[in-house]
């Protein structure tokens, strides 16, 4: 019987094709997607590699079949819609039909579960290690830790931050834990992420083919400034990589008597040194300035600060320290001229000036970090992030040239 | 706060069609929805001693359970009550038995005997107090108290279930089945003792 | 109207009768006098009647759906450009942990709870749901429980970790306002809403239904509401306990997840989580049921495998249990846990398969009616479809530690939650509010709806695949140009497009909200069976009487009032039509049974109710104000207690010597 509505006459072919093509596009993403440096399908080493061989069919599976569905809902809505025909007989069903659909998903579902399970394991494996980083987590920066490991020229502990350093077509297994709350270690191109937990220790394997600079970001939410808190991996070739090893353990330079950045240094040892490390600087007294994060940051640390502009970033990564012009020089260079490039590390001419003064200005202006002094009493007295120094323009300017030394 | 007011008035509700046509289950409406109810405290239970279980050996620098537990205390008032429950059934028989006397008896005796239960709580409680275990000094006691602490509002709630069941039940005033209420807190009652069994072997018997 | 009903031996029931003179309760049981008002605001803040509180649950939904859907185009209007500048970080935190939040807990659940309440009980042919005033209490605490959680916009901010919120990041240090507080209280208020609701509904389904009614005789949309109460029988404590502990921190120094004394910051992983993923198919089952209504309607056939969409409902429903750790991939489980939840997630998309296909094949070989409601039910199945692989993509761990967390994710769920979810809500609105409001919305503007939801949810959430997989992470205030790429594929490109979408959205939801108004001011009568329906809830007048069935139905058949309507013909096997829908509900009103008691409006779900938000502000800002709430609840469990549910005849005073004879029996309300 006919409906006793006036029913709008409907295409609802329209709702198929928008969906077909929002699957095609994604099926279309997998062949020719090079964009975001963050890209998830553009794997830049074994283990990424390894996730994208395992999903690209999966992917590709899954459009098929929404394809299909799509397909077989248009067929049925353009055939069996009401041009008066009769009501139809009242079928219950066809279990042999039901039954069928069913297995054959479970079937497709089945394969699918083989090669994954295969996967998780071989990502989770730990005995094949050639490097060991140790990664902390804290609100909203990285810490990289390299333990002493003789047969990479480590002789010394490095701590640094801002990048992960890392030799190309090594295995590196980083060893994750944070000093506060959930963070999570991502760099898309090396391999899928892995959450930083206080209290925990995870690993995550890493590796990257060719040398070159892979971003990343911190993928669990952390706060304030979760959005802040990036990453950089920068894979050298193993003689760079011995190169920058050496460098980070050379013994400190103190700036040049009477120099701006002597005074810089000055108002370093004034204002800095309670919470960043620089190794080896020294008091005017001659004693070794030790830095005490501890008692003055709520999560325990600051990033040291030891061979600074050897790195392109700061603030957790939110900045770089380069210019724009600078940046992309390294960014885009070839694999081949990448160590050079990235080794040269940071000089006044392609120094990022202006965030680096706005940093050291008023850090909280600039990155959001719960600075509001009444919530001090909350966390005994101690800061969450780089406080507001009420530094003076002259200071600031003694400091950068003194930053500039640090390398 | 949701298992309070929900143990509390399943007993005492009726139902909208109560004397129209009988139940599709042939059981009542409100014995169905407490079970329903009791099934749900499972997991609301399994979620405390999960809980318990994994912080039991983190005391961080105050007293360990080995330190604090008096078994032989313990023993004493898990036995008080459990013998209520044996009181309780007794009370289900009488109102089968449209016993009024006998019902009130009974269900008096449950209550006093829960009553030394939760009295026996609250003196350990007070005891592991003032041997330095606070709520707040340690996992091991924040997840300690937790746990019992909510056992013992459950019993709590029970005694109050079952001395307003004396109290309208000598005016009179029940509302719907008396057996019928009667064997709904019986139920409640007997599932809180089994929780306890399960607590009193997981968190006093087996060590850390 | 709610009524106070009292029985007149010897009469029978009339089917129009004026509304009867006012009663006067004489007998006061624990505290006051049961509530006497038919009419007026009084009658709904008192009232048991599922069908009132059905519609209070849905008006409440709705409001929270307009909160919750600004929340979102707020977070639309910060990311459609590189460093937005609409929302600062802290704003920004608030509103996507208060959207998420919103929309699970104070619209798709209630929403859905608010259709079950209205049509459980007609569509198994009771007069209402097991325990009334249990009933009331839980819309009240729904109520109570959305209000706690918004009033933190007023009081210092509101909770800003994520509706997930993970520990330790959810601890009083890392989030200082009162937020978390509010949150975690509301939610603990709205739970129990959905633990009463859930053991009440149960009861209803298993012990009231309809003479002949088997289970398996039980319409569709029951049956996916009967799985999703059991799923919020047990999930709901799981999450209790998962507050508890937070709160007990945050209020008491308790130590649960204070990692510098040892807290493992998975415990709350765990319980929020073994919670959160049967809360999935608690959203989703309902608006499955619905459109398993919807579809053979207007298919003008049964639904295809009645039994498999059946089982494979209770099927979600088990394996739900078994997948939770698969949100927790990226956390470090270790790889046997990892492989194992992998596996399990995979197996629970095949039930959901059959679904699909099962309302394909319904509409196949059918005479499929493109009404609004059917437009809704078709674009779920194509929606939820795509989400539903997405979700098999997930499934895949390895594949999962690249794409959880970015918007790839957002882009899933979204489309399981809108596409499957809302468009379902949507189809039961144009579906069932002739039933509800006795007036159809109006098609046109139905149809635009539709239309305008479609292209803004396509173009909304569609983009947001691209975005996570161009590693775009989720809950970020800001991204940056150095961050987005060039090119066809880059992000401030696709970003702008879904902040875009969401405005073709929201039109669509306003035209929705327009078509409401049209129709409430509209003067026509929706005829008696305005879609030619098949399910016991159409044997009612629109909307229904107080009492619902004048008779109880005896239920013959799945699809009952269809088979009351049609016969097959032997010879040609063609359904012919042997009666009106007129005619059927004739035939119930000649038989109607003399003596039907409805329950008695009460002040005391609602006095209950309100205690708890007292308690909860007494425990955030003063102790001495929670006293207060702990005595309005004692005080309302006494009255409770005493009062007995349906009024006795001996409970009032004479009716007046210049009243009518015959007793109420509510006509209709509106």
């Amino acid at each position: 019987m006919a409906s006793r509505l006036s029913v709008t006459q409907v295409k609802a072919r329209q709702v198929l094709q928008r969906s077909l093509l929002a699957i095609g596009s994604l099926a279309v993403l997998g062949s020719c997607a090079t964009n975001a440096p963050q890209d998830t399908w553009q794997p830049k080493g074994p283990n990424a590699k390894m996730i994208d061989d395992l999903q690209q069919p999966v992917f590709a599976v899954a459009g098929i079949i929404g394809i299909i569905v799509s397909a077989v809902v248009a067929y049925a809505i353009w055939r069996y819609k009401d041009r008066g025909q009769p009501i139809p007989e009242q079928t219950h069903g066809k279990p042999a039909l039901e039954i069928t659909l069913t297995v054959i998903p479970a079937l497709i579902l089945a394969v699918v579960g083989v090669f994954t399970f295969r996967v998780i394991f071989d990502l989770a494996r730990t005995d094949d290690t050639q490097l060991v980083i140790n990664v902390t987590g804290q609100q909203w920066w990285w810490e990289y830790d390299y333990p002493v490991q003789n047969e990479w020229g480590i002789t010394q502990p490095i701590i640094s931050s801002g990048q992960l350093v890392i030799p190309a077509g090594v295995k590196v297994l980083l060893r994750e834990t944070s000093r506060d709350v959930i963070h999570s270690y991502w760099i898309p191109a090396l391999n899928g992420k892995r959450d930083a937990v206080p209290g925990r220790v995870h690993t995550l394997r890493l590796e990257a083919d060719q040398p070159g600079i892979y971003a990343g970001q911190c993928t669990e939410f952390c706060g304030l400034s979760h959005a802040n808190m990036r990453m950089e991996a920068v894979a050298l070739s193993p003689a760079d990589f011995a190169t920058w090893v050496a460098n980070q353990q050379a013994t400190y330079q103190a700036p040049a008597a009477d120099s701006l950045a002597k005074q810089g240094e000055e108002v370093f040892l004034n204002q800095c040194v309670r919470c960043h490390q620089v190794n080896g600087l020294k008091r005017a007294d001659g004693t070794l300035a030790i830095a005490a994060p501890d008692e003055n940051v709520w999560s325990g640390a600051a990033p040291n600060l030891t061979k600074f502009m050897t790195r392109n970033t700061f603030a957790g990564a939110m900045f770089d320290l380069l210019r724009d012009a600078c940046r992309d020089d390294v960014w885009k260079a070839d694999s081949a001229e990448f160590g050079t490039k990235y080794l040269a590390g940071v000089d006044e001419s392609c120094l990022n000036v202006s965030d680096l003064r706005a940093w050291l200005r008023n850090a909280p202006e600039v990155k959001p970090m719960y600075a509001n002094p009444a919530l001090l009493a909350d966390t005994n007295g101690k800061y969450r992030g780089m406080p507001n120094l009420g530094l003076s323009e002259s200071d600031i300017d003694k400091l950068v040239a003194y930053l500039l030394t640090l390398k | 706060m949701a298992t309070m007011v929900t143990q509390w008035e399943l007993p005492m509700a009726e139902t909208a069609t109560h004397d129209t046509h009988a139940t599709s289950t042939g059981l009542s409406n409100v014995k169905l929805g407490m079970w329903l109810f009791l099934g749900s405290e499972c997991l609301l239970f399994g979620g405390l001693i999960s809980t318990y279980m994994l912080y039991r050996g983190r005391v961080s620098d105050g007293p360990t359970p080995e330190q604090i537990y008096d078994i032989p205390f313990t023993s004493v008032s898990s036995f008080v009550l459990l013998m209520s429950s044996l009181t309780m059934v007794l009370a289900v028989a009488a109102a089968h038995k449209r016993d009024d006397r006998g019902t009130n008896l009974w269900l008096t005796i449950t209550a006093l005997l829960g009553a030394t239960f939760v009295g026996g709580q609250v003196y350990e409680f007070t005891a592991f107090y003032n041997e330095g275990l606070g709520f707040t000094t340690s996992l091991f006691g924040s997840s300690f108290y937790t746990l019992t602490g909510f056992h013992g509002v459950h019993v709590t709630v029970g005694i109050i279930m079952l001395l307003a069941m004396v109290a309208i039940n000598k005016r009179s005033r029940v509302p719907g089945s008396k057996s019928e209420t009667v064997e709904m807190i019986g139920l409640y009652w007997h599932f809180v003792d089994i929780v306890w069994i399960i607590i009193f072997t997981l968190v006093y018997l087996i060590p850390v | 109207m709610a009524i106070i009903e009292r029985p007149a031996p010897g009469t029978t029931v009339p089917a129009l009768i004026p509304a009867a003179p006012a009663i006067t309760p004489t007998r006061t049981f624990g505290a006051l006098r049961r509530p006497v008002a038919t009419k007026g605001w009084k009658s709904w803040l008192f009232t048991v009647d599922h069908k009132k509180l059905g519609l209070m649950y849905g008006a409440t939904a709705l409001f929270f759906f307009i909160v919750g859907g600004l929340e979102a185009v707020l977070i639309r209007f910060q990311l459609a450009a590189p460093e937005g500048k609409v929302l600062n970080a802290d704003l920004y935190n608030q509103m996507f942990t208060m959207h998420a939040t919103t929309m699970v807990f104070l619209f798709v659940m209630p929403m859905a709870a608010g259709f079950a309440n209205y049509f459980i009980p007609l569509q198994i042919g009771a007069r209402d749901v097991a325990f009334p005033r249990i009933n009331a209490f839980g819309f009240w605490c729904l109520l109570a429980g959305g209000i706690v959680v918004n009033l933190s916009w007023f009081l210092g901010g509101a909770a800003d970790g994520g509706w997930f919120m993970y520990a330790p990041n959810s601890g009083p240090v890392f989030s200082p306002s009162n937020g978390v507080d509010f949150w975690a209280f509301g939610l603990q208020i709205a739970g129990i809403a959905s633990l009463t609701g859930a053991i009440n509904l149960i009861v209803t389904v298993l012990n009231m239904r309809a003479p002949g009614m088997t289970l398996m005789k039980m319409p569709i949309f029951t049956w996916m509401m009967t799985v999703v109460q059991f799923l919020l029988l047990f999930a709901v404590p799981v999450i209790t306990v998962a507050l508890f502990l937070l709160s007990f921190q945050r209020s008491f120094g308790a130590q649960f997840f204070d990692v510098a004394a040892g807290a493992d910051p998975l415990l709350w992983q765990h319980l929020f989580w073994i919670f959160g993923h049967p809360e999935v198919y608690i959203l989703v089952l309902p608006s499955f049921g619905i459109i398993s209504e919807v579809l053979p309607v207007f298919s003008r056939k049964p639904l295809f495998g009645y039994p498999f969409v059946v089982f494979s409902g209770a099927a979600i429903g088990f394996v739900g249990w078994g997948v939770w750790a698969h949100h927790m991939f990226a956390s470090g489980l270790g790889p046997v846990s990892v492989a194992v939840f992998s596996l399990a997630t995979m197996a629970i998309a095949v039930p959901t398969g059959v679904k699909i296909i099962n309302w394909t094949l319904t509409m196949w070989g059918g005479k499929l009616v493109f009404t609004t409601a059917m437009k809704f039910a078709v674009g779920l199945i194509v929606l939820f479809t795509i989400g539903g692989l997405s979700g098999v993509t997930h499934s895949v761990a390895p594949s999962d530690t690249q794409q959880t967390d970015t918007y790839y994710i957002v882009a899933h769920f979204h489309y399981v939650l809108f596409g499957g979810a809302i468009f379902g809500l949507f189809s039961g609105f144009y579906y069932w509010w002739p039933k509800m409001f006795g007036k159809l919305l109006n098609e046109q503007l139905g149809s635009w709806n539709f239309w305008l939801m479609v292209i803004g949810m396509n173009m909304t959430f569609g983009p947001m695949h691209i975005l996570g997989l161009q590693g775009q992470p989720r809950r970020m205030y800001q991204w940056t140009e150095a961050r987005a790429g060039e090119g066809f594929f880059n992000l401030a490109f696709w970003n702008l497009v879904a902040s875009i979408g969401s405005v073709i959205l929201t039109l669509g939801i306003l035209l929705f909200l327009i078509n409401i108004v049209v129709t409430a001011r509209s003067k026509v009568r929706a005829p008696l069976d305005p879609w030619n329906a098949r399910s016991l809830e159409w044997m009612t007048s629109n909307p229904p009487k107080e009492h619902n069935f004048d008779s109880i139905p005896h239920v013959h058949h799945l699809d009952e009032f269809f088979h009351r309507k049609y016969e097959e013909d032997s010879a040609t096997h063609t359904m012919r039509e042997v009666a009106t829908a007129e005619q059927v509900l004739a035939e119930l009103e000649r038989n109607a049974d003399e003596h039907i008691h409805m329950p008695s409006p009460s002040y005391w779900p609602l006095v209950l109710a309100v205690g708890l938000p007292v308690v909860s502000l007494g425990v955030i800002y003063s102790i001495p104000v929670a006293i207060v709430g702990g005595v309005i609840i004692l005080y309302a469990m006494y009255g409770w207690a005493l009062e007995p549910s349906v009024a006795a005849e001996s409970d009032f005073d004479e009716p007046s010597s210049n009243g009518h004879n015959g007793h109420a029996v509510g006509t209709s309300h509106g």
